[in-house]
């Protein structure tokens, strides 16, 4: 009998199934490299053997995973509730939307506008809350690390 | 003597103003990102490393440092007020902590936590002290073998008490050492898994790599679970009655004995002595019925033993370049941002830095009980702050965090992409920490064997020929079976 649901045992197999695949890569990929050389072990060597150990661990575990559980723990909250995964999704969003913008936008004008979107989209109702947040999580942080921790962080358009 | 003197002058330079400044600061940041919901030690050191990229190499070390064991007591604070472990070590506080609080006690839980971590604290930086100088001395006696095998060791260790699946910790371990071969050989030079991108030639950042496992994922995971209640605690007596104390004292030497024992070996991590340090009180208690009740011995023995171990653990790490915990390897990642290699040379090379920052462990230890005690109302406090606000303010300064260490967008698309696996690997309760201590020591693992095959001019019977990486093999070995032993049957029966 197996002690993990099957929603479960599926996403268990894909990710595992995934990271054979990267490994199997790995192991490919390194044995286009040098594996031996004139001095020793070549640049292939370590990465070849790395990509096989794992793609048999993963393997051992893929078995596993069809007979029961593969990593052990019965992990209740796999899937979290609509609201909780709504909130996770923002988040995420958020932070692509971040990686996007900050160098042709600038840190100040990315930062301003992602917070106060985030805020908003997770549930934050009071405009005077969300502008003193996005300000002082965009200006605020670029003034103490561009100016007193010289940290260099991207200037957008006109200056901000 | 050498170590006392090397010692004086490391006390001398810790209490200069400036580095008490950011010993203070590292403390005071660490308590608050131990508080904060959502955020352990890990990614808080992780988090907070752009903080110190301006300070000097001393100074940045000294000052993670002490972000590292604030985070580690500021764990407890969320886990007596609201039942929630900042960070893994103090799940077991939870049982005796929270009950305190429950009965108005919280205050004294708090009090006797600071008290015994800084006694924990205090006792392991003295033998931290006494013993890295001569560890480190044998250790330089090491040559590329015995390093190989030491490594190699540490990641058996591990995987080998990470996870309820042996093969899963493994697994973990292989796939961050076949991260850490992105970029550039380091023997050869030839480029390996770059495909042509120019930003992989010099490798995965590991702060973007370690804040997207660590700190993005946290962050994600708690943003799905609905928000905790929070006990409006009495926080007025923070110091133990006469019984209380009579109570603590032995609890408090044990916890120090277990953390610091405990510690020294990399890979047991932080829970299992305080698992140990309250099981022990348990047992030894005539009254074991008040355990899990508010029993003031269930906070004190496994709170020092939290940071005993926090501190021991600096030995091998300092002494041998092996990180025992996932917040170690965040604490190496820092040093080598800063062109630093813990092990055994720098000692020799740096022992201006090494014996500072050792002195920096005692300033921290008694700044965190000074910091602690008056300010514990404060705290707690900021337990109330939503987590909302918490975690757009954390998202912005991971990306704060993962650009500016090369102004690169691209190590925040790393840090986005390294969340998303962690999130899921967390899910899958695929453990992070062999992932991690794979990708920080295999350039130096990769570097060890290749170095020792091309002195046996590839014979492999270089690392069976020498006893010493003989014995390390063999210990590695018996760690995976032992391991293997344990794990078997909890499997076959979840099976």
């Amino acid at each position: 009998m197996n002690s993990q649901p099957a929603s479960h045992r599926l996403v268990e197999s894909v990710v595992l199934a995934c990271l054979c695949a990267v490994f199997a890569a790995a192991t490919w990929i390194a044995n286009g490299y040098a594996l031996k050389d004139a001095l020793g072990p070549g640049p292939g060597f370590f990465p070849f053997w790395l990509g096989l150990i794992g793609a048999v661990l993963s393997l051992v575990l893929l078995a596993q995973s069809w007979r029961g559980s593969a990593i052990g723990k019965v992990v209740e909250g796999l899937w979290p509730d609509r609201a909780g995964a709504l909130r996770a999704a923002a988040l995420l969003g958020g932070l692509a939307l971040f990686a996007l913008l900050l160098e042709p936008a600038g840190f100040r004008l990315t930062a301003l506008v992602v917070t106060a979107a985030l805020l908003v989209a997770l549930g934050v109702r009071r405009p005077v809350a969300i502008a003193a947040f996005a300000l002082v999580s965009s200006f605020g942080l670029f003034h103490v690390f561009y100016h007193w921790l010289k940290v260099p962080l991207p200037v957008g358009p006109f200056g901000l | 003597m050498d170590s006392v003197t090397h010692l004086l002058s490391g006390f001398a330079a810790a209490l200069s103003p400036a580095y008490l400044a950011y010993a203070f600061a590292g403390c005071v940041f660490g308590t608050l990102i131990g508080v904060l919901p959502g955020l352990g030690p890990s990614a808080g050191t992780a988090i907070l490393i752009p903080l110190t990229f301006k300070l000097d190499p001393t100074g940045a070390i000294i000052m993670l440092a002490a972000i590292y064991y604030g985070a580690m007591y500021g764990g407890t604070i969320t886990s007596v007020l609201i039942n929630v472990p900042g960070e893994a070590a103090s799940v077991i506080t939870c049982l005796d902590g929270h009950q305190m609080a429950k009965q108005g006690r919280g205050g004294t839980a708090l009090g006797i936590a600071a008290i015994g971590s800084f006694i924990g604290g205090l006792v392991a930086s003295i033998a931290l002290a006494l013993i890295a100088a001569p560890l480190a001395r044998l250790a330089l006696k090491f040559g590329p073998p015995e390093f190989f095998a030491l490594m190699l060791l540490g990641l058996c260790l591990v995987s080998g008490l990470a996870g309820r699946s042996l093969a899963a910790a493994l697994l973990m371990t292989v796939l961050g050492l076949l991260i850490s071969m992105i970029g550039i050989d380091p023997v050869r030079g030839a480029p390996r898994f770059a495909f042509g991108i120019a930003d992989l030639y010099d490798g995965l950042g590991i702060v973007p790599v370690v804040m997207g496992l660590f700190g993005i994922a946290e962050i994600l995971i708690t943003a799905e679970q609905p928000v905790r209640e929070i006990i409006r605690a009495r926080l007025s007596n923070l110091l133990p009655s006469r019984d209380e104390w009579r109570r603590s004292w032995g609890a408090i030497w044990r916890g120090t004995g277990i953390g610091f024992g405990l510690g020294l070996i990399p890979g047991i991590g932080a829970i299992v002595p305080t698992f140990m340090a309250y099981i022990l009180e348990k047992r030894l208690s005539k009254t074991p019925e008040r355990f899990g009740q508010g029993a003031i011995e269930g906070v004190a023995a496994p709170e020092t033993a939290n940071n005993a171990y926090a501190n021991a653990a600096m030995v091998p790490f300092l002494t041998l370049g092996i990180p025992s915990s996932p917040t170690i390897a965040v604490l190496m990642g820092a040093f080598i941002v800063n062109g630093l290699t813990p092990g055994p040379f720098l000692f020799q090379e740096r022992p201006d830095l090494v014996w500072t920052v050792i002195a920096s462990f005692f300033v921290g230890n008694v700044i965190l009980l000074v910091l602690n005690l008056p300010l514990v109302g404060l705290w707690a406090k900021i337990l109330h702050v939503p987590f909302r606000y918490l975690a757009v303010g954390v998202l912005v300064f991971c990306v704060l965090g993962a650009y500016s260490l090369q102004q690169s967008a691209f190590d925040v698309w790393v840090m986005i992409g390294f969340g998303v696996i962690g999130y899921g690997f967390r899910k899958l309760d695929l453990p992070l920490a062999p992932l991690v201590l794979g990708l920080i020591l295999g350039p130096a693992l990769e570097r060890s064997l290749r170095t020792s095959l091309e002195m046996s001019a590839g014979e492999y019977s270089i690392f069976f020929t020498r006893p010493l990486c003989l014995g390390l093999l063999i210990a590695s070995a018996a760690v995976l079976v032992v391991a293997a032993l344990k794990l078997a049957p909890k499997q076959l029966r979840q099976a």
